[in-house]
Formats: C-alpha cells, structure tokens, sequence
C-alpha cells in the first residue's frame, strides 16, 4: 500500500490513480508528470487557473487524450490508451467543459443514450426525474434550449443513471449562477455520499471546496500543492495570481 | 470497499487496452499511399523494361508484374482514400455538430430576448440598432431650437 499525493489508499488501489501523466499537443507538453489519485467515494477537487492543464488531465483520465507517459489506473488496471467509450462502459464517467448533452435532442432522447450503458429508458427516466424533477417537467424539450443549470442537470443525471463508479466532472459551475452551481454541488456531495469517486476540475475553487475530501492545485501543468480543503484555501490566491 | 468498486475492479481487469483507432488509421492511410506510389512507379518500371525485351516469355513476365503492380496501386489508392475519407468525415461531423450548436444558440437568445418565432425568419435587428433608429426619428420629428424664431 502506498500514500499518493491526492489522498490516501484506504482499501487497496483507488478506483482512479494518476501516475506520472504527462501529455502534450502536438510538440507542446501541458502536463508535466502529473500524479494524482481520487480515492474510493471521495470528492477530489483540482484547482487552478486557465490553461494550468486541468481539462488536459481529465481528458487524458477519460482516455480521451493518449498521454505521452506515464500511467493511468482504474481500481488497479492500468487502463493507459483505453478509448473514452471502453472506460464509460467499466464505469469511468466523464461529464466534459461546457454543455455535456446533444443540443438537438429532447430531454428523454438525451436520457435514452444512457440505455447505451445501462439500463432501459423508463428506469432511466424514473432515476434522473427522481433527482432532478424539473426534468421532468421538461422532458420533452429540445436540450438546447434548456437552461446553463438544466443542462448541467441533463448531463449529470444521464452520467449518473450509468450507476458509474468514478465520476469526471470539468468546469461544472461554468456560466452558471451562483445559486444553481450551490445546488449542483450540493447533488454532487449527495453522490459522493453513495459511494461514488469523484474529480471536479474548477477554476471557481469557493464552489467546490465546500464538498471536497481532497483538492489539489495545477500551475503549469503541475501538481503544486495537496492537501485538505482548508490546508488549500488560503494558498489559492498565489496559485491563481502567480504569487 | 462496496459493489461499486468491485465491479469497477472486475471490469477494469478485463478490459482490452490496445491503440488508439486514430493512430492505427494514420497507419493504413500511409500504407495506402506508400501501395499506391510503388505500384505505379514498379508498373512503369517494369513495362518500360519489357519494351527491351525480345524473348516473348521474359515480356510476359514483366508485363504480369507490371499488370500486378497497377493492382496494387488500385488497392493502395483504395486504403488510402478509405482512411484519408474517414479522418475528413470526423472532422465533418465535428463541424456539423459545431454547427448545429451556433444555431440552437442563436435561437435560444433570440427567444431569451423575448423575439417571437416570426422575427427568426427577418433580418436580425439588434436592441442598440432599434434604439438608434428611434432616437434618430425623434430627432428628425423635432423642431430645431431657436428655428422658429
């Protein structure tokens, strides 16, 4: 058993670990031996400033970016160079920046992708309306036209009723109201709760912070800092400001 | 630690991690082309030096291999246009998907600024191009000060 920088392994491999990540686009690496793991059914909140390599990271933890080194582990496995589609089905769900669902479909065609993975659509259905009712209300309503708040609803209700195991959320509070980024960050510390592993990567750290187990702090394609959420708050504003 | 995990454990363990498709299309595409160059440059090749020729089987054989060569640039012209197709038709549906975002956007604002369906289908007319106008009919409407004196 071995202690790694994002929190420790309580039982056994974490359901996701970061090994020595480095990735680049084209001839520009962005990641710079990242290590970072999310322990089982914690919240591991990753910080920093635009273009410090935080979506990087999560592209390359959702397969969708092959990192040039280094190592990508789920429960163990090393996974490194599986496609996004391989690691959604064993239960890796990612939730990307921006709107996260098909814009030109209804609220109930959204959710039937979900019956892809798991699932049929009356089940899909009764879970995400369970959760989210307002969906309900708008079921069918094209997604795009929903609002910032709903679709983020849209887009982690349909990752959710894939029941996954760890749970990859990017810029989750983006454009968003205050309001609704506290209530969606009070629905994701409610699925923490039920088990499920989870890594949001937020430029807005109050709004996460709240809910972390764990957060850690990127600057330039490195892991600067670990430590608790209280450990991290006060050293936020250099890490932002470059201080 | 729950059912979750072990599932996860389970699954991850038999998952088959290979290479990436789009590298391995990389591949093919270059094999294609590489088909295609040699079979034509080995056809040609081996036509001209069955033109030297005086002995009917030594010309047949060239003539089979330049024959065989022209097949494999065909084939290679086939590969290579197969996956060159597939990376630009990825790239098409991206900006068809792109695309289709921009509209759903503009249609989202125009209803968020409370225009009716039918104003869609008019020129877009901003607020401040609105405000303009009005301010420069009232203006036109209004007597010049000191005018009527």
């Amino acid at each position: 058993m071995s202690e790694r920088t994002a929190g420790a392994i309580v039982d056994g491999s974490p359901p996701l670990d970061l090994v020595g990540v480095r990735a680049a686009y084209g001839g520009i690496e962005v990641l710079h031996g990242v290590d970072l793991a999310v322990p089982a059914g914690s919240v591991v909140a990753l910080l920093g400033a635009n273009g410090a390599g935080k979506s990087t990271l999560v592209k390359v933890a959702a397969g969708l970016l092959r990192p040039t080194a280094g190592a990508v582990r789920v429960a163990g496995t090393d996974v490194t160079g599986a496609p996004s589609h391989d690691l959604a089905r064993i239960g890796v769900c990612t939730i990307p920046e921006g709107r996260g669902v098909f814009p030109n479909l209804t609220v109930r065609e959204n959710l039937w992708m979900a019956t892809q993975v798991r699932g049929t659509l009356a089940e899909v259905e009764e879970a995400a309306y369970a959760r989210f009712p307002r969906l309900g209300e708008r079921r069918a309503q094209l997604a795009g036209t929903l609002s910032g708040g709903e679709q983020q609803m849209l887009a982690l209700s349909r990752a959710l009723v894939t029941d996954p195991a760890v749970l990859l959320l990017d810029e989750l509070s983006m454009g968003l109201a205050p309001i609704v980024v506290q209530r969606l960050y009070e629905t994701v510390a409610q699925v923490a709760a039920e088990g499920i592993s989870i890594l949001v990567v937020e430029q807005f750290a109050q709004a996460v912070l709240g809910i972390a187990d764990r957060a850690a702090i990127m600057v330039n394609g490195e892991i600067t800092r670990t430590g608790s959420p209280a450990e991290l708050a006060s050293e936020l504003s250099s890490a932002y400001l470059g201080g | 630690m729950n059912d979750r995990i072990e599932r996860l454990r389970a699954e991850a363990a038999e998952l088959k991690v290979g290479r990436q498709t789009a590298s391995r299309d990389g591949l093919y595409q270059a094999a294609g082309g590489v088909a295609m160059g040699v079979g034509v440059v080995v056809a040609f090749a081996a036509y001209q030096m069955s033109l030297g020729k005086d002995d009917p089987r030594d010309i047949s054989s060239l003539v089979i291999l330049a024959v065989s060569m022209l097949a494999l640039a065909v084939v290679g012209a086939a590969v290579f246009l197969r996956y060159s197709l597939a990376r630009f038709l990825r790239f098409w549906l991206l900006r068809q998907l792109y695309e289709g975002q921009a509209q759903v956007d503009q249609l989202v604002s125009h209803l968020g600024n409370g225009r009716d369906m039918d104003s869609l289908r008019r020129p877009y007319v901003s607020e401040s191009d609105t405000y303009e106008r009005r301010n420069t009919a009232e203006e036109a409407d209004t007597p010049a000060k000191g005018s009527g004196g």
